[in-house]
């Protein structure tokens, strides 16, 4: 041993090696190209219809920031608890994440942030407005209203809003039963609106006469009076069916009726689900009628399939063409109707993008049922019909529709939504409250451009934080794509899946379905997101850069250009699109 | 204690035992096995050390150099088109005078594609300042990693322990795992002799002009001299722990041969047996196995052949347009000897062709029927059938 260690101590060793700092070799000299911080826009946000900023919320839960990522869908939505429950979050289609293992379950994660700034009873602290003096009406308390409101009294208008009903809430009070949207939600998520100065006049339905009143004392209105008339269908016998929405309208007054026997519903559409599986929960055996397949319903999915696994029936292909009183005594035990249905098949072609139905010959079936609902649709009522003024006199938007009076009017949520959902009225109240403030701060001929500026991607979606010229201005509108995520930083990680009650519990009880996700449980699922085009301030761009050129300032990074060579690493490390190589800017 | 190991994992117990640091590996048939059994050390807690995965052979080679020049003790393993493929950075790896120790299966390069015993992979990277060492079995294997570690580290430069694709890396033999105090007794923790360190700042291998570079090569050369005068040393200090030495070659029965056998690898057992069975009908032939390529122990051959009449180089392995690279090397080591014996170079066993005994004993009857070689490479075994096909 001691031969060997002479021989390690005698051996030689003639290396290059330098004691002088590199400081003052500046390798910034050999670039030609450099990386940029560059903020873009993900898939979730641009198909969020009120363009929450999804990536950042899920950073910040992740971070365990949760009342910081609460307040960033504050910024975009007024209804985080209920928004969570009701919304058929497209966001989740578009999620990057789906092309690797499975979405985010960003939904849940809403509803998580909601209830637990319900619980916690903390006002948000979002910048307060700067008062402008103006005044706006609103007329109906829906979500569309309620938005309208909130975003208004945000941008420092005084708002008064005049509700029919005795308590506000519209669709998400008298419409949607309660095992998706419990009563205290809503109630709470609306306080919190309310609190922020907006007068509420509830029982107040408005006539002409109470219009004519209002207008005078405001600079302008809002009407967001929904749809509250349900479309009939004009068959023999319509005098036997009842109307779906009444039905569910009177449950959520608290009147609880017990059915019994098979009761048709006939439609394809959340509301006949809706009407379906209140009934079920109501004693009845409810049948769903529907001219097309199941795949062709705009019932969404997962509502449809939880509905069959509750015991709904569903009839695809069939119309009803007359409804009878059975007073046959040796086919019916008990009173009932005889539906007659008209055997349909699907054509080539399509119909505003769903299957062509036609009548399948003289087919007919009939089927015996002690009630028939419909649930086919809905009209606003006949006082409140756009008027159809002049081209001049008018614009129309994606979500409303401004008339331009002696003072602006502008329409919107259901009466003006193409999709007619909870999300869309809510972008309907933030767009009209963005086009008044332009209205009022720049004039009638900028709401379109300046709209324009403020879109997430290419719209429809606003962003009210980006109007408001915080961070989310910066982003570019190029959409992030699958391709752009760099995977090597995510392993696959399954999905959370809520608990659920089960189907035999569920069709017995109006008690919520769903359950809200823990803390713990929705910050892991928060982590599983690629944070599509936004800095999370991993870190990976400045632990990679072989020059350390990056610096960070007050958790910003900075690219030191005197030592950047342009080689590339940080943006082809940067897990998620939020860097870009370009031409110097000079 | 004697366990019945693979030879892949031969080399596994001995980094373990060896206390590596940081491992970093790309896999390739069929040098796998042996960084399969490291990763699932590092990552059950058997071995404290870090394991990089990367994308490639090259990134590996540059993970090791990154860790070895932070003072780490630092192994790597490849095979054939990975060994190539870091083959700019094995110039650098010695250059920088890194001690890293890299286990390389011998295996073809392709096309066409084969995964079977072919020696040209390894010496072809001759001339990157690597030591490089043979094995002939699972002991050797296990035995010279572990002495791998020391020479490397006494010599600052880094070595490759060589193994036989399959008729080595895969079979399994007895083989006695010592235990870790006796591998601490000769193996240290390694005490760098230079390293990065954030708290003493410096700079190493930036440019150096012709003014120095020169010299820093020479003093490449003249540690590679050095190993040569002292490899015998460090044996013996592995043979009082471990009892077994293995020599950088070995001559079988040289004394009073004739004509000597010379191969390196596993083909070195079957020469053993081919010589006992002549030897029993009176054959004067012995064998030297070739263990140390770089440096090349000149002397030592010369010894051993330098009194037979001929010598029956056996390569798996050919530089095209030259011939057995062996067979090249130990030409040069005895052309400046008086009357240097006869050098006849068979090519043998490529792609994992066998060489059975009956090969052996055919390029002895060969070696022995001829005065001089037929030419400057004889290739044996060929097929003649498809050699025709394609002549014709």
């Amino acid at each position: 041993m001691k031969k060997m260690r002479a021989f390690a101590e005698q051996l030689p060793l003639y290396l290059p090696r330098s004691n002088s700092s590199t400081v003052g070799n500046k390798t910034g000299t050999w670039r030609y190209y450099r990386p940029f911080y560059d903020e873009k826009t993900a898939p979730c946000s641009a198909a969020c219809p009120v363009g929450e900023d999804i990536p950042r919320i899920e950073m910040l839960a992740a971070q365990g920031l949760l009342r910081k990522a609460w307040e960033t869908i504050m910024e975009e939505n007024p209804f985080p608890s209920v928004c969570g429950r009701v919304c058929f979050h497209p966001c989740e289609a578009s999620c990057n994440r789906g092309q690797l293992d499975e979405p985010i379950a960003i939904h849940c994660l809403e509803r998580f942030l909601g209830d637990k700034a319900i619980r916690d009873e903390k006002p948000h602290e979002l910048a307060p407005p700067s008062v402008t003096g103006l005044r706006v009406a609103i007329v109906g308390a829906g979500p569309a209203g309620l938005a309208a409101g909130y975003f208004l009294s945000r941008l420092g208008y005084e708002c008064s809003i005049y509700e029919a009903q005795k308590e506000p809430g519209g669709i998400l009070r008298w419409g949607i039963p309660v095992y998706r949207l419990p009563e205290d939600v809503l109630r709470k998520e609306i306080q919190r609106i309310q609190k922020q100065g907006i007068a509420l006049h509830c029982d107040t339905p408005v006539n002409g006469k109470l219009l004519a009143e209002i207008a005078k004392s405001h600079d302008a209105l809002f009407i967001g009076c929904g749809y509250g008339r349900s479309i009939a269908i004009k068959i023999p016998g319509e005098a036997y069916i009842h109307d779906g929405h009444r039905l569910l309208q009177s449950v959520r007054a608290g009147k609880s009726a017990r059915f019994r026997g098979k009761a048709a519903v006939i439609g394809g559409g959340n509301t006949a689900l809706d009407v379906a599986r209140t009934l079920s929960r109501l004693g009845a055996i409810p049948v769903i009628l529907y001219r097309r397949r199941k795949q062709d319903m705009p019932a969404f999915a997962p509502e449809v399939e939880m509905a069959l696994k509750e015991g709904v029936e569903l009839k695809e292909l069939v119309a009803p063409i007359r409804i009878e009183a059975a007073c046959d005594p040796s086919s019916v035990t008990e009173s009932g109707y005889q539906v007659t249905l008209q055997k349909m098949k699907i054509s080539a072609g399509e119909v505003r993008g769903r299957a062509r139905a036609i009548p399948d010959g003289t087919k007919t079936e009939i089927l015996t049922v002690e009630h028939v609902f419909r649930a086919v649709g809905a009209e606003p009522e006949a006082f409140w019909n756009m008027e159809s003024g002049e081209r001049s006199r008018q614009l129309s938007l994606s979500h409303c529709k401004i008339l331009f009076r002696e003072r602006p009017v502008v329409y919107g949520g259901d009466l003006t939504n193409e999709i007619k959902s909870v999300t869309d009225a809510i972008a309907s109240g933030k767009q009209a409250a963005m086009a008044l403030d332009i209205y009022f701060k720049k004039g009638r001929d900028h709401i379109e451009s300046a709209l324009q500026d403020h879109l997430v991607e290419s719209g429809p979606a606003l962003s009210m934080s980006a109007y408001l010229g915080r961070g989310r201005a910066n982003r570019t509108s190029h959409l992030v794509s699958f391709d752009e995520i760099n995977t090597d930083y995510f392993l696959s990680a399954p999905r959370i899946v809520p608990a659920t009650l089960s189907a035999h519990k569920r069709s017995r009880s109006f008690m919520e379905i769903e359950a809200t996700l823990s803390k713990n449980e929705s910050i892991k699922e928060a982590r599983r997101c690629f944070n599509c085009g936004i800095c999370t301030e991993c870190d990976y761009c400045r632990i990679f850069c072989p020059e350390v050129a990056v610096t960070v300032d007050k958790a910003k990074r900075f690219i030191n250009l005197d030592y950047c060579k342009g080689c590339g690493i940080c943006v082809t490390e940067c897990p998620r699109n939020a860097m870009v190589m370009g031409e110097e800017k000079l | 204690m004697k366990q019945v190991l693979e030879g892949s994992h031969a080399v596994s117990e001995a980094v373990r035992l060896a206390k590596a640091q940081v491992i970093s590996a790309y896999p390739i048939t069929p040098q796998t096995h042996i960084v399969e059994a490291i990763s699932a050390y590092c990552a059950n807690g058997t071995m404290n050390s870090r394991f990089l995965c990367v994308e490639s052979e090259h990134s590996a080679m540059a993970a090791v150099i990154g860790a070895a020049s932070c003072g780490a003790r630092t192994f790597t393993a490849t095979s054939s088109h990975g060994l190539a493929y870091m083959h700019e950075l094995l110039h650098w790896a010695s250059a920088a005078r890194l001690p890293i120790v890299m286990a390389e299966v011998n295996r073809a390069l392709g096309p066409g594609w084969n995964i079977w015993l072919d020696q040209t992979d390894s010496l072809s990277q001759r001339d990157t300042g690597w030591i490089q060492l043979y094995c002939e079995d699972g002991q050797e294997v296990l035995d010279t990693t572990l002495l791998a570690f020391r020479l490397a580290e006494s010599a600052n430069l880094p070595v490759m322990v060589v193994l036989d694709a399959f008729f080595l890396s895969h079979t399994f033999e007895p083989v006695d795992v010592p235990r870790p105090e006796k591998v601490d007794r000769f193996l240290p923790p390694l005490s760098p002799r230079f390293q990065l360190d954030t708290a003493n700042p410096y700079a190493i291998n930036q440019m150096a002009a012709p003014d120095v570079y020169m010299e820093m090569r020479y003093n490449i050369q003249f540690a590679m001299d050095r190993v040569l005068g002292q490899y015998d040393l460090l044996e013996e200090e592995f043979a009082a722990i471990f009892d077994r030495k293995h020599g950088m070659a070995e001559a079988v029965r040289c004394e009073d041969a004739d004509i000597v056998l010379v191969a390196a690898g596993t083909t070195a057992s079957t020469c053993r047996q081919a010589i006992a069975d002549l030897r029993s009908k009176g054959e004067k032939v012995g064998l030297l196995k070739l263990k140390m390529f770089r440096p090349f122990p000149t002397d030592l051959i010369r010894q051993n052949l330098a009194r037979a009449q001929k010598v029956a180089v056996i390569d798996r392995n050919c530089s095209f347009g030259a011939g057995g690279i062996f067979a090249q090397e130990i030409k040069s080591a005895l052309c400046n000897v008086d009357s240097p014996p006869g050098v006849f170079s068979y090519i043998a066993g490529l792609g994992g062709r066998d060489v059975t005994q009956d090969t052996l004993e055919e390029i002895y009857l060969q070696t022995k029927t001829s005065h001089t070689p037929a030419r400057e490479s004889i290739w044996i075994g060929l097929n003649r059938e498809l050699v025709e096909s394609w002549r014709n």
